[in-house]
């Protein structure tokens, strides 16, 4: 088969890989500030999910993917990883 | 790139779709793991603060070794695509020997804990630790073993006409694991 994506270039792997190793400082650093708990929580795994969102559209290709039904197979999950943090987050705060 | 990975209805090679359904999978079998962390450690009340107890240089720089190896499994792939055998095997070996190293700072992490008498069944803090960690680490080396299988059929001569998808879909699962320990870095590390 041909492959329907297009071949990307080898540098553009490199500055993505930068901005990863830049996340992680800066997550790294994060913790260390002292911004309060919540703060810095909710820091530290939005900089852990704009890495994902990194590895996903570039490494693993998702921003060139065009077919609906990898999009969907890749959906649900995250969908399902929604519900989970919704049910887990009420028992956290009944808890804590 | 001429491959022989069927297209079905879907329009998606059917190894990557397998390895995605099984990616899927993944996600909620590590979500109902870091849930049930989560859930422990707010019920528990008092948490020891991971710093005093883990080592987190350690824990960055296996990070900066992951990611590395991500960015050297993408650049695999790349060499895929442009047919380009040697930059393959290169780029497969830094990928496989960047997963090694991933383990062996997690193995000294490790002999650290049993030279002060945490181990698994020691208290909720480490079970969550060993547990976590564990089940990521053979994960990690699951991929080792996946990809030397790949550099391994990469010799031969036909591997880029039949087999050369094999290491997009080895790849999304390296990938992966990335992805399990972005999360799981600072969820047990640094919070």
């Amino acid at each position: 088969m041909s492959d329907p994506h297009p071949a990307p270039g080898y540098g553009a792997y490199l500055v993505i890989w930068v901005w990863l190793i830049a996340l992680l400082a800066g997550g790294t650093f994060v913790s260390y500030l002292p911004i309060g708990k919540t703060g810095a929580v909710s820091l530290i795994l939005a900089i852990a999910l704009v890495k994902t969102v990194l590895v996903g559209l570039f490494y693993m290709h998702l921003k060139a993917e065009r077919s609906v039904s990898l999009w969907v197979v890749v959906f649900f999950p995250f969908l399902l990883v929604g519900a989970a943090v919704l049910l887990v987050l009420p028992g956290i705060f009944l808890f804590s | 790139m001429k491959t022989t990975a069927a297209v079905p209805v879907t329009g998606i090679p059917s190894g990557k779709l397998g390895m995605w359904l099984f990616l899927a999978s993944e996600v909620m079998f590590f979500t109902g793991l870091l849930g049930a962390y989560i859930v422990l450690r707010a019920g528990l009340g008092s948490w020891p603060h991971p710093g005093e107890e883990l080592h987190i240089p350690a824990a960055a720089l296996n990070t900066f070794i992951l990611l590395s190896s991500s960015m050297t499994m993408a650049l695999s792939v790349a060499a895929v695509h442009r047919a380009d055998r040697v930059k393959l095997r290169l780029f497969l070996v830094f990928t496989i020997l960047l997963g090694l190293a991933f383990l062996s700072v997690k193995g000294y992490e490790y002999s650290q804990k049993f030279a002060h008498g945490h181990f698994p069944g020691t208290g909720i803090f480490w079970d969550c630790y060993f547990t976590l960690t564990g089940v990521h680490g053979l994960h990690v080396l699951a991929g080792i073993l996946t990809n030397l299988w790949v550099l391994g059929l990469t010799f031969r001569d036909d591997f880029l006409e039949t087999r050369g998808h094999f290491v997009e879909v080895s790849g999304l699962y390296w990938h992966f694991v990335d992805v399990v320990w972005i999360f799981l870095f600072p969820l047990v590390y640094l919070i």
